[in-house]
């Protein structure tokens, strides 16, 4: 290949909208997006541990009162009307409603979390549980946008849709952000993972993982019907015949990229057919995980990041399976039964492939639910009053990994678990953190467009301290 | 790599943003620190009182001067002295003000504004007071259009526009490049104008016709063709943010039941040459216009309409029409105002409002027109046979739940839970209420029309009621003890003898057993006019049916919905449907107030609906006629608006050489890069609004310059000189778009549908389409990933150019998918493959129908090596070879 500048690299693939969008990544900083390859690894604003993301996403909103945050008072009110007055939140609630599950003090640090996540648990010395996290409205449509992407209702680019465009990716022949779910989308679907003005390489790419047949899981990725040698054949004329074409056609990087980008997918078709073949995992590790897709996707998340996979997020199921308005006990016994195993094996084996400090996890929902229960509501629920109403107002999100310091509470709720009281962290506050445990500054950290710098915070968020190592 | 490396500073000194003012004083820290922790504060807390329109006791904190000199009665500043700084002092809330004075400010932000005192205050002079640096008011872009002539250039040039090019070339010592060939030229021109490549008859036809018009008539023909317009459509449905889905809406259904009569119109548009400044009136005011009776200029607004629905948020709604009007046709970032007034060019937040005005006056009707003619064929009638039993159906379903829902509501029990309430709700603030109603599982419409009622009546001294609320005194505790007498010494003229006897039969232990003892009076006595009005006309319980609505709890809600889905759904899949447009109609004047930081709970002054000011003539006048949009429409469609002729030439630009004069056509503002050839621009734009805003006119006068004619290649020279190929020495090679790539190789498989028009096909779904796919379905809440993968344009805001990324899945894309490989195959048993005698006529006739030309001798040689094995699949696979190659991909 010619040898360009790199100036006169993006400037020559400048044609479309490169240059002129993806330059200016970050202004004050010697770094820019290759806009020939986009998700080429770069640096962030200052040296960071954690390199890589798993979010675990309790889409539907897991109660913070029946997981990480023991509110033993609950239960000198069960079945009373509290002394304050109910939070407003979506629906009527009533009485305090105590968690029917036990809370034990985990590890050296002592933190104390339900028995639901007691596999979990046994990693809570390296695990920061912020209890004082808050959002803005009880709804979950503007609450998972919020979350996912920093905003409830316009389009802005999601989490991992950022980090990818701040730090590329390390595995050229794995997408960069990929995206779980098993058996369906999430509620709002591919919004969730939506990259908003960015380019649609930085898009998250979204995965059944209920399949295991690698074909249903990433689009295109084998040929049912040209073999692997005939194929390696046709690639080689390709090859010669675009040479030929180029050597007429000098000092365009554009045609250079295109060639390079079908030795690229050649490649990635065994890449990531033995990515995600966890038939190849040992017996003990996948016994470790436990049985099911939940389980599965987490074994999953590992073998991606292993592999140079930026982003990766896990969702627990189609729509928003944590929403337990009816029947919390059992829904929540069952829900935590199909991670908690799969998180715990996760976090081991991170720190066995010495992973663990480079990867930052991220584990919640997109709010909490009511310390009281819920009233029955035509449409609404079942009418059985033993479930709990969503709560933007106080929630818990852990974090463990990269740069996080492990066997902290942050922040805490009042006394029932209704509102965050002490340090409040709202999700904005969040993203800031884990942008700056990835090395970036969310201030500074912007992408232009229609005449604006945007951010993931847009104007708000500050780093939370308490929570970095 | 190394030298890419040391290159970076310069890369990024480049395109480090044009920071605010030149004369602040402040270090970019203090700017820094003033806008992300002050500024907010100061504008969400103080100036509704400190502010622009309003200075409690003379004070003004929006303006360095203001702060400076603080308020009437002395400063409320000392400069890097917080402890004697008043503005703390109040805002610790220990001065004799405590600020703000309802809910004080979070600690944190306390502790900012005391740290910035301690810095000293520092404040940019240049977002407020007098302006020191550049009037941005006077940006070349809100400038008038001039009329430049053409400059004198030494090279002769006949062409204008080669004439404004050459001169700046000649300034660096460079000069056009030397026409592209033949070939090369006509297949430019095919991409360009119709998305389709020349076949290689066509080609020889050019090369052969050596009258000097021989590329005029080229041009022509394909001006003349339909497929101009699904190309120069599609790109203005980039502009458009065009797709056939709303994105999320809950349980409704997804789709836009006609989104394709707005795509069809602006194909329509294109290949009639409707007058441009025709076109974008249309776009958003068809409804005022006099149409006669050709209705289909309606759906043209689905410009307007057919955006996404943020979760049916009618704030987000209106912003994101605000957007695609502005930046779409004017190139102008007015949504940046919605906030607060923009930080760099001159849209004040006000101006944001007056446009929020015109589209909060604008509704889309629930029944959309029918445009065109109805037919009448079997399958019309039975579809509108089904459509009414299916809309009868819902309106009994509808009737059903409003009438068991007003029955309820009318039984005693129900009356007397709405009078307790309301005795109940008296002296709380409206917050307090609404939660105390959906405590208590009522409904907030209906208590709603029960308190005016009810307190009006008490007022008087109504019979009915009085009784209720004097036993409402009782204390809930006594009331099982002093009822009984309480009831009986109830005065007899202000006590309604069917009450009085309802009470005394019911001995209410309970005030809520009273409320219902005086609700079965009513109920039982509806003859008496005294106790049947809350049933007659203007009572509380009067509630037609038109509002049912208002009357359905979560489940009925639910349930009508499911039924109205089908029913959507069926009139959006079922292609006997008669085409409707997604109009906007005027409805009630909505007179704007500005929302403060963009807050609709926080309303700032009112201003009127009119034309942002930027680009609004002199003596810019409130709009007048209903919503005002008709008005809008003719301000940004006139000749005399800086912006939108210029924009649209730039568009076009982009079309023909890959990058605009301004490189970023939706931002013409202050931050933007200036035009390369800024008098090219204007003399554009005066052509184009001369020549009676005829696109396919612009089209003509580009192509035919030698600037446009000109090869693509770059040698070193030119290349080293301007590599960002800013000044034009060369035309720019591209790549092709998705829907190009797509249309081509289903031209190469001798298979592609050229029907103009229609419903969206899905593109991904076997056996697949063989359409254009500019009639491929976008659905915005599931954008096909291929889409994705080659930056199609994205349906969720208004998109100014398209990306151009190269990643392995747009190879995955055309190595592996079925679709590619189907055409591979279909390629090759093409009939020109079929008769042709040996291996080596096969490879030409391949390369004729894939590439439009014949191979060389090498390649030749490289397709007889490749099949020699004469193994199955072989052909296919070389089929599928050229589809993959640079050449294939790329126009020169």
């Amino acid at each position: 290949m010619t040898p360009f500048s790199r100036r006169d690299f993006l400037a020559r693939t400048g044609m479309g909208f490169g240059l002129t969008a993806l330059a200016p990544l970050l202004a004050d900083d010697a770094r820019a997006v290759d806009a020939v390859n986009p998700l080429a690894p770069r640096q962030p604003h200052f040296p960071a541990k954690a390199k890589r993301v798993i979010h675990i996403f309790a889409n539907g909103g897991p109660s913070q009162v029946d997981t990480f945050d023991p509110k033993p008072a609950l239960q000198k009110y069960a079945g009373q009307p509290l002394p304050t007055t109910n939070l407003r939140t979506e629906r009527r609630t009533g009485a305090a409603f105590p968690s029917p599950f036990t809370f034990r003090p985990r590890g050296q640090s002592g933190i104390q979390v339900s028995d639901l996540f007691a596999e979990t648990a046994r990693h809570i010395d390296d695990i920061c549980v912020i209890r004082s996290m808050h959002a803005d409205v009880p709804n979950h449509e503007p609450s998972f946008l919020l979350m996912n992407t920093g905003e409830a209702r316009l389009i802005r680019p999601s989490v991992g849709s950022w980090v990818t465009y701040g730090l590329g990716t390390e595995n050229q022949n794995l997408p960069g952000y990929i995206t779980m779910c098993p058996g369906g989308m999430p509620l709002l679907e591919s919004q969730n993972w939506q990259c908003g003005f960015l380019p649609g390489v930085f898009q998250g790419t979204y995965i059944d993982s209920r399949h295991t047949e690698v074909d249903r899981l990433i689009e295109h990725i084998r040929n049912r019907s040209t073999s692997a040698s005939d194929q390696r054949r046709q690639l080689d004329l390709l090859g010669r015949l675009n040479s030929m074409h180029q050597e007429a056609r000098p000092n365009d990087p554009n045609l250079e990229a295109r060639i390079r980008s079908f030795e690229l997918a050649y490649r990635m078709q065994t890449e990531a057919a033995d990515a995600f073949d966890t038939t190849r995992e040992p017996r003990q590790v996948l016994d470790a995980y436990g049985p099911g897709e939940q389980a599965r996707s987490l074994l999953l998340a590992r073998r991606l990041v292993e592999r140079g996979v930026r982003f990766v997020q896990v969702s627990h199921g189609p729509v928003q399976p944590w929403d337990s308005h009816d029947d919390l006990e059992i829904n929540h016994r069952r829900l935590a039964g199909q991670v908690d195993r799969g998180i715990a094996a996760l976090i081991s084996d991170l720190k066995r492939l010495g992973l663990f400090e480079s990867t930052l996890i991220i584990w919640g929902g997109e709010f909490g639910r009511t310390p009281v229960v819920e009233l029955p509501t035509p449409g609404s629920n079942a009418g059985k009053v033993n479930g709990r109403d969503h709560n933007h107002w106080g929630f818990t999100v852990w974090m463990a990994g990269g740069g996080v310091k492990g066997g902290t509470v942050v922040g805490a709720t009042d006394e029932f678990g209704f509102r965050a009281v002490e340090n409040p962290v709202h999700v904005h506050d969040l993203h800031a953190t884990v942008l700056h445990l990835l090395g970036f500054d969310h201030e500074r950290f912007t992408f232009r467009y229609a005449g604006r710098d945007f951010r993931l915070t847009d104007v708000h968020g500050r780093v939370v301290r308490e929570a970095l190592a | 790599m190394t030298r890419w490396f040391a290159a970076l500073p310069v890369l990024a000194l480049a395109a480090a943003p044009a920071v605010a003012d030149p004369s602040a004083k402040l270090t970019p820290e203090q700017t820094h620190f003033f806008e992300t922790k002050i500024r907010p504060v100061l504008a969400e807390r103080c100036y509704s009182c400190h502010g622009e329109k309003k200075q409690s006791a003379g004070l003004r904190l929006d303006t360095a001067v203001g702060v400076q000199k603080g308020a009437d009665d002395g400063a409320v500043v000392v400069p890097g002295d917080p402890a004697k700084s008043r503005l703390v002092k109040s805002v610790k809330r220990e001065g004799d003000f405590a600020m703000p004075p309802k809910q004080g400010l979070p600690a944190e932000q306390v502790a900012d504004l005391t740290e910035w005192v301690r810095m000293g205050a520092p404040f940019p002079a240049d977002m407020t007071g007098p302006k020191t640096g550049a009037d941005p008011t006077k940006h070349w872009a809100f400038q008038p259009v001039r009329v430049p002539d053409p400059p004198a250039t030494k090279q002769p040039a006949a062409h204008p526009i080669d004439r404004f090019v050459l001169a700046k070339l000649e300034a660096k010592g460079m000069t056009l490049s030397a026409p592209a060939d033949k070939r090369t030229l006509i297949r430019r021109a095919y991409y360009d104008l119709i998305g389709l490549p020349p076949t290689a008859e066509e080609v020889e036809v050019f090369e052969k016709d050596g009258a000097p018009d021989a590329f005029e008539k080229v041009i022509d023909r394909l001006l003349a063709s339909p497929h101009y317009g699904e190309r120069w459509g599609r790109y203005w449905l980039d502009v458009a943010r065009y797709a056939d889905t709303k994105g999320y809406v809950f349980q409704e259904d997804r789709n836009f039941a006609f989104a394709y009569t707005y795509r069809d119109y602006v194909i329509r548009s294109f290949n009639e040459d409707k007058p441009f400044d025709r076109f974008l009136v249309e776009q958003l005011a068809a409804d005022r216009l006099p149409l006669g009776d050709d209705k289909s200029p309606l759906a043209a607004m689905g410009y307007l309409t057919l955006g996404r629905r943020f979760l049916n948020n009618s704030h987000d709604i209106i912003d994101d029409r605000i957007d695609v009007v502005t930046r779409g046709m004017m190139g102008l970032t007015v949504a940046c105002a919605r906030c607060h007034d923009h930080k760099y060019d001159p849209i004040p937040a006000k101006d944001y409002y007056s446009l929020y005005g015109v589209f909060a006056s604008s509704v889309e009707p629930k029944e959309l027109p029918l445009i065109g003619e109805a037919k009448h064929t079997p399958e019309t009638e039975a579809y509108e046979k089904e459509l009414a039993k299916k809309k009868a159906d819902y309106d009994a379903e509808r009737t059903r739940r409003y009438t068991a829902a007003l029955a309820k509501l009318r039984t005693p029990d129900s009356i007397g839970d709405y009078l307790r309430a309301v005795l109940d709700a008296r002296g709380k603030n409206p917050e307090q209420m609404q939660g105390f109603v959906r405590d208590r599982d009522l409904s907030q419409v209906v208590f709603g029309r029960w308190r005016p009622y009810l307190t009006d009546q008490l007022k008087a001294g109504n019979p009915v009621f009085t009784p209720l609320a004097a036993l409402h005194t009782i204390p809930e505790a006594e009331f099982a003890t002093k009822a009984t007498a309480a009831i009986d010494s109830l005065p007899k003229d202000k006590t309604h003898p069917a009450v009085k006897a309802a009470l005394a039969a019911a001995k209410p232990k309970t005030l809520r057993e009273a409320a219902n003892a005086v609700g079965k009076a009513i109920v039982d006595g509806k003859g008496d006019p005294a106790l049947g009005a809350v049933f007659a006309a203007g009572g509380p319980l009067d509630i037609p049916a038109v509002d049912g609505d208002k009357l359905f709890n979560r489940l009925d809600r639910d349930q009508l919905n499911a039924i109205k889905k089908k029913i959507d759904a069926f009139q959006a899949m079922n292609p006997n449907a008669p085409p409707r447009a997604h109009v906007l109609n005027d409805g009630g004047v909505q007179e704007p107030v500005v929302f403060l930081r963009g807050n609709p709970g926080n309303r700032g002054p009112a201003v009127p609906r009119q034309m942002v000011a930027v680009a609004a003539p002199a003596g810019r006048q409130p709009f007048k006629s209903g919503s005002g949009r008709l008005e809008l429409a003719q301000a940004i469609a006139s000749p005399a608006n800086p912006l939108t002729a210029r924009v649209y030439v730039n568009r076009v630009w982009v079309g023909h050489f890959g990058h605009g004069l301004v490189r970023t056509p939706s931002d013409f503002g202050v931050r933007s890069d200036p035009p390369t050839h800024p008098e090219l621009l204007d003399w554009l734009a005066h052509q184009f609004v001369t020549n009676g805003w005829s696109v396919k006119r612009l089209h003509k006068l580009v192509m035919t310059s030698a600037t446009y004619r000109q090869g693509s290649a770059a040698p070193d020279a030119v290349f080293r000189a301007d590599p960002e190929n800013k000044l034009l020495g060369h035309q720019n090679r591209r790549r092709l778009d998705f829907e190009a790539m797509r249309d081509t190789v289903l031209v190469a498989a001798g298979k592609l549908d050229r029907t103009v028009g229609g419903r969206a096909v899905d593109l991904f779904k076997a056996p697949f389409t063989v359409r254009r796919s500019v009639y491929g379905m976008i659905d915005r809440s599931n954008l096909p990933g291929t889409f994705r993968v080659f930056d199609v344009a994205s349906p969720d805001q208004h998109s100014p150019q398209r990306f151009l990324t190269t990643v392995p899945q747009q190879a995955l894309f055309l190595m592996n998918s079925p679709f590619v490989q189907e055409q591979a195959k279909a390629l090759a048993a093409r009939p020109e493959m079929a008769s042709a005698g040996n291996p080596d006529l096969r490879v030409i006739a391949l390369y004729r129908l894939a590439l439009g030309r014949t191979p060389t001798a090498t390649e030749l040689a490289l397709g007889r090596e490749f099949v020699a094995d004469s193994s199955a699949g072989r052909w296919e696979q070389y089929a599928q070879v050229l589809l993959l190659s640079n050449e294939f991909a790329f126009a020169d």
